[in-house]
């Protein structure tokens, strides 16, 4: 028998609001809209997501992506089975914004609430796009995360390495104040590397030397700022293809790690024997070119289908929140009224903790 | 059917959650001391207070909100939770500043409210007859930086930091004759068929932000 639900899903975990209509039909999720509202402007002068000005953003926005995912849809509150929201984990005053609404929705609709893991939501998207079949390797890097998971169930990660430090994209966006070029830094380092010569800067390669798929980038970063700083103190400045030199130089260390990580990552999952091993790049630094090149060729050697969903929805939305949520629903786990925002929430709760720690929990 | 207008209202900018249930002329409270939790909470306490009265969500013709200034979590949880029950209901959410609910029914001729704003600072604004006669404001809490007001107007104050501000100002500390949600219920019920914005947070603060300190690198043309 074939169930048919139709869910709204919302996000607000950084600095995106989104919501999204999906309906699972015939065994298949489709999206029947998916709207995201960035707010890059807001934080642009800052150098960085402001927690605060991206919740203040969030409360007034909300409402009006959900109209309009639903008008895109062409659904209406009578057609919905149920409204998903981000949970966590996530600036909290975002997170706690989105669950608010979601609760005041299904209150007033008296629909069941199911509050989703982010990560479980971008770790569940090629089942999604591409209705890939567990288990399947996952690398899931973004501004705030990552980390490689071998994604059993829909609920059952297991994290096999992560960051001890910075995330990838976080650093993306700090190297781009450095040398002068735009936010977001993911997409200005990457056109600027176009040009540039990645051997001109030697760069450590951390973590490389130890075994085991853990990375570190934060002493990526600093070697960045010295390498900087000497161009400076010889020239007055940086020239544009100084710019160009140190992305690509930046960029080649980050593909670097990436690729010995995932290669080790890979042995592990396909160590398991999986039928059709499938090696899935989600989040917002898997639409960086050299690094996406990088490890499809690094699949192509591995025998391993390379999955990386369409950029829409691999950075941060509302879609992947539902399609998580459907999974949730089908399999009866549903939450109640009294549903927390958690800012932080590891996907695989056995592991041991990686990154953080203290009262508010591990981070990873 | 419940009597009318009902409306439902609701607060977290401080360290409770509260409620007012308006229905006609009657109005049923519930307040809940809490330093935290509030987000857990709210919505059962919120169903608990409806289904005291034999009420389901549905039977509400509109929802009042208290939007700050306040705590800037907890506006955001109330502010978060009306706005989603207005788009499920379908029915208008009505945001009500908190310096403006606390002094329903007062209708002295010139009325300072104030409130706690931390850190050595307080929110104020000025009512006439219970309408207010100046824009709200956050200043430090000192006789120079409060406004200043005609001696010969008389001017009362009320709210949380009515004493400190009457030793500064000599305005005389009067009390509040309704709990401020329930300011909140009789002002968004008196705006029922008004044009209602959405109910958007009153901060008065700025974010706490600054730009990164470090200059950008000079870049050679």
């Amino acid at each position: 028998m074939s169930r048919t639900l139709t869910l709204v899903g919302l996000e607000s975990s950084c600095d995106d609001t989104a919501a999204a209509v999906v309906r699972l039909a015939d065994g298949r999720v489709r999206v029947l809209s998916s709207v995201v509202v960035g707010q890059s402007a807001l934080h642009a002068p800052f150098g960085g997501v402001v927690p605060e000005i991206a919740a203040r953003a969030h409360v007034e926005i909300l409402d009006h992506c959900i109209e309009r995912a639903m008008a895109e849809a062409g659904v209406g509150f009578a057609n919905l089975d149920g409204v998903v929201v981000t949970a966590g984990p996530g600036l909290i005053g975002g997170v706690l914004s989105g669950v608010m609404f979601a609760k005041g929705i299904a209150a007033a609709r008296g629909l069941p609430l199911i509050g989703v893991n982010h990560l479980a939501g971008h770790a569940l998207t090629p089942r999604l796009t591409d209705d890939v079949g567990f288990p399947y390797l996952m690398l899931l890097v973004s501004g705030g995360h990552c980390q490689f998971l071998i994604v059993h169930d829909h609920d059952h990660f297991e994290r096999i390495g992560g960051t001890i430090d910075d995330a990838p994209g976080e650093a993306f966006d700090k190297i781009a104040r450095l040398i002068g070029l735009s936010q977001p830094g993911g997409p200005a380092v990457d056109r600027a590397a176009l040009s540039g010569d990645a051997k001109r800067f030697d760069l450590p390669r951390p973590l490389l030397d130890r075994p085991g798929c853990d990375m570190s980038f934060s002493g990526l970063k600093t070697a960045m700022l010295r390498a900087r700083d000497a161009v400076i103190a010889a020239n007055g400045g940086l020239s544009q293809q100084d710019q160009a030199d140190l992305s690509a130089s930046f960029q080649e260390a980050m593909a670097d790690v990436l690729e010995e990580k995932s290669r080790r990552a890979l042995d592990l999952y396909l160590a398991l024997s999986p039928a059709e091993p499938v090696f899935a790049i989600a989040g917002g630094v898997a639409a960086n070119s050299r690094i996406r090149a990088v490890l499809e060729q690094l699949c192509r050697e591995k025998g391993t289908r390379f999955l990386a969903p369409p950029l829409a929805l691999c950075t941060d939305n509302a879609a992947m929140i539902a399609n998580a949520g459907i999974a949730r629903m089908v399999a009866g786990q549903v939450d109640d009224m009294t549903l927390s925002a958690r800012p932080r929430w590891p996907l695989d709760q056995t592991a041991p903790a990686q990154l953080g720690s203290g009262k508010k929990g591990a981070k990873a | 059917m419940p009597p009318k207008p009902a409306i439902l209202a609701f607060d977290t900018s401080a360290a409770h959650c509260a409620a007012a249930l308006l229905l006609g002329d009657r109005v049923v409270l519930r307040t809940d001391e809490m330093a935290k939790g509030q987000a857990e909470h709210l919505m059962p306490m919120l169903a608990e207070v409806l289904a005291g009265e034999g009420m389901v969500w549905t039977d509400l013709d509109a929802i009042g909100v208290g939007i700050g200034p306040g705590n800037f979590t907890g506006i955001r949880i109330s502010v978060a939770a009306a706005r989603g029950l207005a788009l499920g209901l379908g029915k208008p959410a009505i945001g009500v500043s908190t310096l403006e609910a606390q002094v329903t029914g007062m209708g002295h001729n010139m009325l300072v409210s104030c409130l706690d704003a931390r850190r050595g600072m307080v929110y104020v604004q000025e009512f006439g007859r219970g309408q207010p006669v100046s824009k709200p404001l956050i200043c430090d809490l000192t006789q120079d930086a409060l406004p200043d007001l005609p001696g010969k107007a008389e001017p009362c104050v009320t709210g949380d930091m009515a004493d400190e501000v009457s030793r500064l100002t000599g305005w005389q500390p009067v009390a509040p004759v309704m709990s401020m949600v329930e300011g909140i219920a009789r002002r968004a019920s008196s705006r029922l068929d008004n044009d209602n914005p959405r109910p958007a947070p009153l901060y008065l603060r700025s974010a706490d932000a600054a730009p990164p300190r470090d200059p950008p690198p000079v870049i050679l043309s």
